[in-house]
């Protein structure tokens, strides 16, 4: 009986462990909302992407026509698309702890609308926005960028 | 003969920029704050930087990488950002509440702050909790770790029980580390005594 309940003791303290524990480092955000198309590219496999889902460092994500997405960062950035874009999380650096972080996404084609969060407001321009011909340094904190083809 | 083209030149990419035709690739925009805070977003690298800092100040980057900036109006914004704008998700919401001496029991006064995250938590889709517990500098550094954890576990046991997803609710304590109210040690301080929560 007493190996028994030394073997729940310890199922129990890794299932706790797991449940408290801090979340996997490649999680850097979620999507909150999609509207028509929406998907999500990682390692050259594309999916559907919905409310819930994880995205994660190097992510792209692409909208249709008639099509929306909204998305959270850890650092409470947010951000959304319109339709017919093409937006990267290229790179995501975060530290919840001190705050302080990097970030720079590519949008490569449609609408963006930026809120940024902590890494903009703990050092201004760690938050950066690429398009093909220009580079945004974001002091702070409610911008939009549309990019033609 | 060489001015004569550059005049020229000069007069082909006013003309584009002008007709806002396809010469222009990105366009940027700095959008007005709530409560008017101060906002800026600098566009472009070195001599060409250029800084946006007010309200519908806007800059078009061209293929060329020129920047020119004017101002556009709240119906201009709408018009290209409509469907961007209207999927931005609401923004993350705060919540201390307080705790009994060396308990894991929300003081009584924190009832409604309670209550108010429940209803949050409630109203938004694929929501994401992050309970950090806190406690005063009463007791040792080892104690007050565990306590601060047990505090923030409290939390999100009860918003377990009300039904939101495990996985996106992360519990930390920070023990006496981070005290609302900066005090010597072993003083007690029922304001330092506490779990932040951040709903996004």
């Amino acid at each position: 009986m007493k190996w028994l309940l030394q073997i729940m003791f310890a199922v129990s303290c890794a299932v706790f462990a797991v449940a408290a524990g801090p979340i996997a480092a490649a999680q850097i955000g979620q999507i909150k909302n999609t509207a028509g198309q929406v998907f999500l590219l990682r390692n050259n496999n594309q999916q559907p992407a919905k409310a819930g889902d994880i995205v994660e460092e190097a992510d792209i994500i692409t909208t249709g026509a008639n099509s929306s997405v909204g998305i959270t960062l850890i650092d409470n950035s947010r951000l959304s698309a319109g339709p017919n874009s093409r937006i990267e999380l290229k790179q995501f650096r975060f530290n919840p702890t001190t705050q302080e972080g990097e970030s720079l996404t590519e949008v490569r084609r449609g609408t963006l609308a930026v809120v940024s969060g902590q890494i903009a407001k703990r050092s201004p321009e760690a938050m950066k926005v690429q398009t093909p011909t220009t580079i945004l340094g974001v002091r702070g904190t409610t911008f939009a960028v549309r990019v033609e083809e | 003969m060489i001015s004569l083209k550059r005049f020229v030149a000069c007069t082909l990419a006013a003309g584009l920029f002008l007709c806002g035709c396809a010469s222009v690739n990105t366009f940027v925009v700095l959008l007005p704050e709530e409560g008017g805070a101060a906002s800026a977003v600098t566009v472009g690298e070195g001599s060409q930087r250029t800084v946006l800092d007010k309200p519908y100040s806007a800059a078009a980057v061209d293929l060329q990488r020129n920047i020119e900036t004017k101002t556009v109006t709240a119906e201009d914004v709408k018009r290209t950002f409509a469907e961007a704008l209207a999927a931005q998700p609401p923004p993350s919401v705060s919540f201390t509440l307080y705790f009994e001496t060396n308990s894991v029991e929300v003081t009584p006064a924190s009832r409604p702050a309670l209550d108010a995250l429940f209803a949050e938590v409630a109203k938004r889709r694929a929501v994401e909790v992050q309970v950090t517990g806190h406690t005063d500098r009463v007791g040792s550094t080892a104690d007050n770790d565990r306590l601060s954890l047990q505090r923030a576990e409290a939390v999100r046991a009860m918003l377990i029980q009300r039904g939101v997803q495990a996985s996106f609710l992360r519990a930390v304590g920070r023990g006496e580390r981070e005290p609302l109210i900066p005090t010597p040690d072993e003083q007690a301080e029922p304001r330092n005594r506490r779990v932040e929560v951040i709903v996004r």
